[in-house]
């Protein structure tokens, strides 16, 4: 069983998770008020913007620290999150774009056959763990890269990481392990 | 024992007496031990005539201490920390164990579990009894008892994946690695459960095969165990004609109504249901089917697939659509990824194909045409090289190849002559982006923003202007009415504490800025920590002040004054010789004396504000003086933190000798104890 090197699965990114700074301070209720595609929450003190052309949507607080999420792809994300930092702009703060990181990253991705999961967590003893009773997923952690994986008896796998680079890797790095605990197709 | 040879007559042969206690030598008669300790069973006889041992059972773990008379209230004192942790988790499996019928073995082993919590930390935010009930479920894992999560998130009322969470990360953290939960193991509770009476083993029997069966059938992974025992024992019971329904078959299972009946829909599309009874316990089916979910994931696919093909059938159209796909995502693929502004106008190509794709196409094309007309000459000279020998062949040939170039302007002609702008523009904005991408990256260091990318006009439209900001600002101030007016209320009340002074800060918890202690000696050193922090029970005062020289001790009494006249509220402390009297406190006590001395404390403040600017130099004198009372810690603290002042007060306490005594907790504390101990000194 050795594990095929050109291995044509599609991981699709379903979100991108990112944070910057504007070092300023910003006035929440102006935002609230001026913007039009905004929700504003007091008892969290924080404001939801959603764009629509890089489909995301922003928590920004009044410290200058704001959060990005629902992008497809690290690039988008750092155009959705310049481009909220123009709107805010106009609307006449002194924003500044520092300290932009992509901080999570969220895949989805089949394997062509279904898993074992019994005999995989069996296998993989400390680093995966299984409970039907609260989860139908086997999680398997790793730790090197810090990333999770959960993976489902029908083959499908979430992944989630800090960049997509080690998305990629994790779901490289698990392959063969779920090959060895695959499930025979009846067809 | 300890006396081999009798002390007067050197006779080594000595009589002990267990009765009496005593050894005596048998030459010489005298006495060598009296009272001896005698370590025995002793037996009292109790009510109804039964003899019991007298004693009572210590726990081998733990410390040694003192046995409990009464109510058993005082543990605190005297007891560390980690040993009270551990009681009361004991207390607490046991209670939680009890209920849930585990014997003995599991309990301690729980117990075990718990300690090694305990030493790693992992019980610190997290609540006690979430970590009680984590440690059990491990061990009921580890031993295979039919226990659930759920029985536990019952009892402790507690939702479950909090529990589930805790004791994956305890899991984790303790390198248990407990066994996958087998549905099998719950099949006889809940047997017995369902009240079967005599044929509930048949009963069993008969579900664990169907069990096994849905295993192999995959219908097991990733499934509560619990649901697939329900639908295993309904089906088990009708088989042996028992009368239970869904209802009461989730009574017992605690799953719901749903899920049951979908895992026996599913059983039902395994060819294991299409056995009869008889069948079934004779015959085991070879094959294995694959997982519900698969199954039903592939179903999809297919349906996809069936629904392209009618399509497909219904001629032209379908025919055409389909060929639209093929067409866009081959474009899509060929298409050169375009950055800066023109990104825009590309993303908007894509809903308007018609339009604007051939113009682009018309770029490639124009470049294929270019290379194929080249070749093309090429070719045709080629040929009517090679054509003169076949001249048929040649004009064969020679058609073909002028259509391709015919094809090119045909194009042009039909779809008009190419905006040649937007070509050179794209060619720039290909150039830009280059250039631009350079200019990024230096612009992010330094933290400004690119405006690459970014449309200003669009942007515009994300901001509302002056009508509109009015009138939502009208909208947001009516539904957020309620929230408003607490605020404005809270910033109301705060302006008035201000004005009235006593307002306060609210807790911030902000850390007390502590001057760092300035001390010559280490008795000075201890005292003034001990102003400064809270008054602890678990020091051992007497030691601290034995610590310092006992010089210090006299001390003390001078320094307590006598208390301030007019001073209301004061409990006026004596001198130090009667103070044994009448502070002999209990804990209670001195916190409300404490509470009792804090407002006056407060108000007192200012007068020893005046005093500071004079006495701090004298303050960084050294002075060996223990006595200087601690204050309450607590209100001096918050007008400001320096020891210098207090000791400067202090100071002047005992020159005017009419300042308020400062009795420290300490001393309220201990008080009596060091007292005593300066009695004792004097006396001794």
């Amino acid at each position: 069983m050795e594990p095929s090197n050109d291995v044509a699965l599609d991981i699709i990114i379903t979100n991108v998770v990112a944070v910057f700074r504007t070092r300023c301070h910003l006035n929440l209720r102006t935002i609230a008020l001026e913007g039009v595609n905004v929700i504003y929450k007091p008892e969290y003190g924080k404001v939801l913007m959603k764009l629509r052309k890089p489909r995301i949507t922003a928590s920004i607080w009044s410290s200058g620290k704001i959060i990005c999420t629902g992008a497809t792809s690290e690039e988008e994300a750092k155009q959705g999150a310049r481009r909220l930092a123009r709107t805010l702009q106009k609307l006449g703060f002194k924003v500044r774009f520092a300290d932009f990181k992509v901080v999570n990253v969220l895949a989805v991705c089949s394997m062509p056959f279904a898993i074992r999961l019994i005999d995989f967590t069996k296998k993989n003893r400390p680093i995966a763990s299984y409970e039907p009773e609260l989860h139908p997923a086997a999680t398997y952690r790793i730790k090197t890269l810090k990333a999770t994986i959960q993976i489902f008896s029908t083959g499908s796998l979430t992944v989630t990481g800090p960049n997509v680079q080690t998305v990629a890797t994790a779901v490289e790095h698990i392959y063969p392990l779920l090959f060895e605990c695959q499930k025979p197709l009846r067809k | 024992m300890t006396s081999r040879t009798c002390k007067n007559c050197g006779c080594s042969e000595i009589d002990l007496d267990q009765a009496r206690g005593n050894a005596v030598c048998t030459s010489c008669g005298s006495v060598l031990e009296d009272n001896i300790i005698v370590s025995e069973v002793q037996f009292v006889e109790g009510s109804g005539g039964i003899s019991s041992a007298v004693g009572q059972f210590v726990s081998a773990d733990g410390p040694v201490k003192a046995p409990v008379l009464g109510t058993g209230f005082h543990t605190s004192l005297g007891k560390e920390s980690r040993a009270q942790t551990l009681q009361n988790g004991k207390r607490q499996i046991h209670n939680l164990g009890s209920q849930l019928q585990l014997n003995q073995h599991c309990l301690d082993t729980a117990f075990n579990f718990f300690k090694m919590v305990v030493s790693k930390h992992l019980t610190r935010g997290r609540k006690m009894a979430h970590v009680i009930a984590a440690c059990l479920y491990l061990v009921c894992r580890t031993e295979g008892t039919p226990h659930m999560l759920l029985d536990l998130s019952d009892l402790l009322q507690v939702n479950v994946y909090i529990l589930g969470k805790t004791f994956l990360l305890l899991a984790r953290e303790l390198c248990i690695n407990s066994p996958a939960i087998d549905p099998c193991l719950y099949i006889p509770r809940f047997a017995h459960m369902l009240e079967f009476g005599d044929k509930t083993h048949e009963v069993s029997m008969t579900a664990l095969r169907l069990l096994q069966r849905m295993k192999r059938d995959w219908m097991h992974t990733g499934r509560r165990p619990s649901g697939l025992c329900g639908a295993a024992l309904l089906v088990a019971a009708r088989m042996h004609e028992f009368r239970r329904t869904v209802k009461d078959v989730i009574g017992v299972v605690k799953v719901c109504e749903a899920t049951l009946r979908k895992r026996l829909t599913e059983f039902e599309d395994t060819p294991t249901s299409q056995l009869t009874i008889d069948e079934f316990m004779r015959v085991d089916l070879e094959q294995e089917c694959d997982p519900p979910s698969f199954t039903a994931g592939q179903k999809k696919v297919k349906l996809l697939q069936v629904h392209y093909l009618t399509l497909s059938r219904h001629g032209l159209a379908c025919e055409i659509s389909l060929y639209q796909d093929e067409i866009e995502t081959e474009l899509e693929n060929s298409r050169p990824r375009l950055r800066g502004i023109y990104a825009v106008f590309s993303q908007a190509s894509c809903s308007s194909p018609t339009e604007v794709d051939p113009e682009e196409d018309e770029e490639l094309e124009a470049v294929a045409q270019h290379f194929n007309q080249d070749y093309i000459c090429q070719v045709i000279q080629g040929q009517q090289q090679g054509g003169e020998g076949g001249g048929e062949r040649g004009t064969e040939q020679s058609p073909t190849p002028p259509p391709p170039p015919k094809v090119g302007p045909s194009l042009n002609s039909i779809l008009g002559p190419l905006p040649s702008a937007a070509s050179l523009g794209l060619c720039e904005s290909i150039q830009e982006c280059f250039s631009v991408d350079k200019n990024s990256d230096d612009k992010s260091e330094r933290g400004e923003l690119d405006l690459d990318g970014i449309d200003d006009n669009e942007i515009e439209r994300y901001i509302l202007n002056d009508k509109e900001v009015r009138i939502k600002t009208d909208l947001w101030m009516k539904q957020n009415e309620e929230y408003l007016k607490e605020q404005k209320e809270k910033e109301d009340r705060i302006a008035k504490e201000k004005e009235q002074g006593t307002y306060k800060e609210k807790p911030k918890k902000t850390s007390k800025k502590r001057e760092p202690i300035r001390a010559s000696t280490a008795g000075e050193a201890i005292e003034k920590m001990l102003e400064q922090k809270k008054i602890s029970s678990k020091i051992n005062y007497d030691v601290l002040l034995d610590l310092n020289s006992k010089g210090g001790s006299p001390a003390l009494p001078t320094t307590v004054d006598e208390p301030p006249p007019g001073a209301p509220g004061r409990k006026r402390l004596s001198r130090r010789k009667k103070q044994p009297n009448k502070t002999n406190l209990s804990l209670a006590n001195t916190a409300s004396i404490m509470g009792k001395r804090l407002r006056p404390l407060i108000s007192s403040t200012p007068k020893k504000k005046r005093v500071t600017p004079n006495l701090t130099p004298a303050a960084a004198l050294a002075r060996p003086n223990i006595s200087s009372p601690p204050t309450p810690t607590g209100p001096t603290l918050e007008e400001n933190g320096p020891v210098a002042y207090d000791e400067a007060a202090r100071e002047e306490e005992e020159e005017e000798e009419v300042e308020e005594p400062c009795v420290s907790a300490l001393q309220l504390l201990g008080g009596n104890e060091y007292g005593c101990e300066a009695e004792e000194e004097e006396v001794f």
